[in-house]
């Protein structure tokens, strides 16, 4: 910028002029084009000068035209007319340059004796010293009026560009695109390259960097010490100022929550004023939607941690009742058997048996169940798909169910011809089962159950029906909940995982499972399972046999 | 309980296991020798040599697939393998790899000894008899023929095949390897939907609920088994 200075101190000379200067040239840099400094704005500035000098030259020329008409007092109105308009056009040194150029050319062609420097009439040296004075005046009220008038515009693009990021910031969640948001902003109106610096454990890690971003050990070191330190370091600040950009703690009124990075697009040119207030700006902007969304994540985290620690107090509650109940009669009868002492006939020690047995049998039941949930929770469940006959199926819950269905109207109906199904016949066999165990649980013992499989499109249903009092429609979807118990089942049946865990196998199986009432009275349960696997599921679970 | 003088090798690292089978074996007159590990129970296999190996599939220091696979080197002892739910990979392998039968923890006493008896049986030979006949169904090998209630009943070449194998082996499970290579033949080990299907056909021509089969019962996800009724 030296080079734009030199004619200005050469025709304005003195300090004050370059203390002008150095104001109108910075307002002038800070111009519309307040954002980015580049030689585009140093051409204009001279051509400034040029176009002072040529509005001085064409008062000359129109003055020169009209000499005889008029009085030469007229004369220095127009060249205070020239320098008005040159103030107000190109601001205050132009101007001030424009009334010198004014006094000196009025001087030489218009005072006799003309075309001299010389002065006859030493009155014209009032003159003089009127137009040179006013012209200063003037072009310094009229250059402020339009300093005031830039200021205002450049302060309102940076106001604008402000308001740009944190509108989107406000709509922004989470941490990325936070960062992401910022760093096109940035980008956009200051730097070419932008890295955002976060903590991650004990290290400083650039979350996001811009392609062209170095990010050497000497970088990281310099956004490091901003972050210990919280003051900025690196290009156009005190510290480590050879570095390529300057670093910017990220800081709200808590903590520092990390380094803003950034490398002007001019790698020699530091940032104005306004840029480096403009980069403040946003670096709070940024800290405070970074906070923002970390305290909501972590808000989140610790609703979900509650909801979970609750479920899980709730399950244990339910399953440590679940396993003791049937313990506490296996011990019961056990100890009893044990008790020589106590008197006991035949039926009495085989009431005592049947009880522990079947309560064994439960803890058994239950305790599968847990295996299973966890299992399909874990995502640790692999299917082995096998073609498979429904109504062997069918025939494998049932001869599973055992005991629990002997004494009962189960009614089979299965479509003929029914093709095979590509399915994990254990695990499927373990979904019907518990369908079916529930529709034993909640109908009455005398009351039938129908189970029923045919086709439909490009998927076998399977439905399980029974007579008892239904489903709350409320509850008709969630009943595949895990711990869902109907409200009204009054005796205790089990944890609820039963119908959860036929919904993770049949899921597994790209398959649907769905409750209805029937119109009858009861409850239907049934599951589609496709035909044909979707092509898009996982390869590794078809492991055949 | 009279003694049958037949010794039974009970490996399973756990002690309660262990002690409840040796008390109910003791009891029926079976002489339990006891191993913790798969190293000592090999060696005990060798030493005792037991008239049948109750294995468990899951031993401290190797699985019990392998101890299945280097029994069979150069024993034909009866094994049982007992496996937990969830094991199911594990159960077929060693079916495959030649135990003859399995249980799955928790199990009584009663289905035991039945399986005992059965894979005894099958190592003594026994299992040679020209007629298999259980309930209203009569399976003659050495005719060919299958009866129902009294009532012949044809059968395609491969049911009966299928039939015969179940039969021959009634008690035992099979897995749907086996039965495909038995049945088809070596080169068959793919054929899974030949197998439903032809278990499936057969059910309908023998069993009068083919959804609660009687004497053909599926083992989910493992195999097939020929059930003697009682």
């Amino acid at each position: 910028m030296d080079d734009t200075r030199t004619p200005v101190i050469a025709a304005g000379g003195g300090r004050a002029a370059r203390r002008v200067l150095r104001y109108v040239s910075r307002s002038i840099t800070a111009m519309p084009r307040w954002l980015d400094p580049t030689a585009e704005c140093r051409v204009l500035h001279r051509m400034a000068y040029l176009y002072g000098t040529a509005v001085v030259g064409l008062a000359t020329l129109v003055s020169a035209l009209v000499q005889g008409l008029w009085a030469p007092t007229n004369v220095t109105m127009l060249y205070l007319l020239a320098v008005l308009i040159v103030a107000l056009q190109w601001g205050r040194g132009p101007a001030i340059l424009a009334a010198t150029l004014s006094v000196a050319a009025f001087d030489f062609f218009f005072v006799p004796p003309a075309f001299t420097f010389a002065v006859a009439n030493t009155q014209y040296l009032v003159t003089f010293a009127a137009l040179l004075s006013v012209g200063l005046v003037v072009s310094t009220l009229a250059s402020r009026a339009r300093e005031q008038a830039e200021t205002a515009r450049s302060r309102e693009g940076y106001i604008s560009a402000l308001h740009a990021l944190s509108a989107e910031l406000a709509t922004a969640s989470d941490v990325d695109t936070i960062l992401a948001q910022v760093s096109r902003h940035i980008a956009a109106t200051s730097a070419q390259n932008v890295a955002i610096f976060l903590p991650k454990g004990n290290a400083l890690e650039p979350a996001l960097s811009t392609p062209g971003f170095p990010l050497g050990a000497n970088e990281r070191a310099v956004a490091e010490w901003v972050f210990r330190s919280g003051r900025p370091a690196g290009f156009g600040t005190d510290a480590v100022p050879a570095s390529a950009a300057l670093y910017l703690p990220l800081k709200t009124a808590q903590q520092i929550v990390g380094v803003l990075a950034v490398q002007p697009s001019a790698p020699t040119m530091p940032f104005s004023p306004e840029q480096a207030r403009l980069l403040d700006a946003f670096a709070s902007q940024a800290a405070l939607a970074i906070e923002r969304a970390r305290l909501a994540e972590e808000a989140r985290r610790g609703d979900i941690a509650r909801e979970t620690e609750r479920l899980q107090a709730a399950l244990l509650n339910s399953i440590s009742h679940d396993l003791r109940t049937p313990l506490a009669s296996i011990t019961g009868a056990l100890t009893s058997l044990a008790d020589d002492a106590a008197p006991r006939d035949e039926w009495m020690r085989h009431e005592l048996i049947q009880n522990a047995k079947e309560e064994a049998d439960r803890l058994n039941h239950l305790v599968g169940n847990l295996l299973d949930m966890n299992r399909l929770e874990a995502g640790a469940l692999r299917l082995r798909l096998e073609p498979g006959d429904v109504e062997d199926l069918i025939g494998a819950a049932l001869a599973q169910l055992g005991d629990s269905v002997q004494h009962r109207a189960i009614r089979v109906r299965v479509e003929p011809n029914l093709p095979l199904v590509p399915i994990d016949f254990a695990l499927v066999t373990q979904a019907l089962v518990n369908v079916v165990d529930n529709a034993v649980k909640y109908s009455p013992t005398g009351a039938a159950i129908d189970i029923s499989a045919a086709r439909t499109g490009d998927e076998v249903q399977i439905r399980v029906e029974d007579r008892g009092p239904g489903i709350p429609p409320a509850d008709l979807t969630r009943v595949f909940d895990k711990f869902y118990r109907t409200q009204h089942s009054g005796q205790d049946t089990g944890v609820g995982l039963g119908l959860a865990i036929s919904h993770g196998i049949v899921q597994a199986h790209g398959g649907r499972i769905w409750a209805a009432n029937r119109p009858e009275g009861g409850a239907m349960v049934a599951f589609a399972l496709p035909l044909q696997r979707s092509p898009d599921e996982p390869a590794g679970r078809h492991t055949a046999e | 309980m009279t003694d049958t003088g037949l010794r039974v090798l009970v490996i399973d690292d756990e002690r309660a296991i262990r002690r409840f089978l040796r008390a109910a074996l003791t009891a029926q007159g079976y002489h339990v020798f006891e191993a913790e590990t798969a190293q000592t129970g090999l060696d005990a296999a060798t030493s005792v040599r037991p008239d049948l190996i109750i294995l468990d599939l899951g031993l401290p220091d190797q699985d019990g697939v392998a101890v299945a696979t280097r029994l069979r080197e150069w024993s034909k002892v009866p094994i049982l393998v007992l496996s937990v739910r969830g094991q199911d990979t594990d159960k077929i392998a060693a079916l495959d790899a030649g135990a003859d039968d399995y249980l799955t923890k928790p199990f009584s006493m009663g289905e035991l000894l039945a399986r005992m008896r059965v894979a005894m049986r099958h190592a003594a030979q026994l299992a040679d008899e020209p007629v298999i006949a259980t309930g209203e169904l009569m399976v003659d090998v050495g005719r060919r023929i299958i009866t129902m209630a009294g009532k012949e009943i044809s059968l395609t070449p491969i049911e009966y095949t299928l039939l015969k194998t179940l039969a021959v082996h009634a008690g035992r499970v099979l897995t749907h390897g086996q039965l495909l290579r038995e049945v088809w033949g070596p080169g068959y080990n793919q054929g899974g939907n030949l197998l439903r299907v032809n278990i499936s056909k057969l059910r309908h021509k023998i069993e009068s609920d083919p959804a609660r089969p009687r004497y053909i019962i599926t083992e989910p996800g493992v195999g097939y088994r020929f059930r003697i009724l009682d």
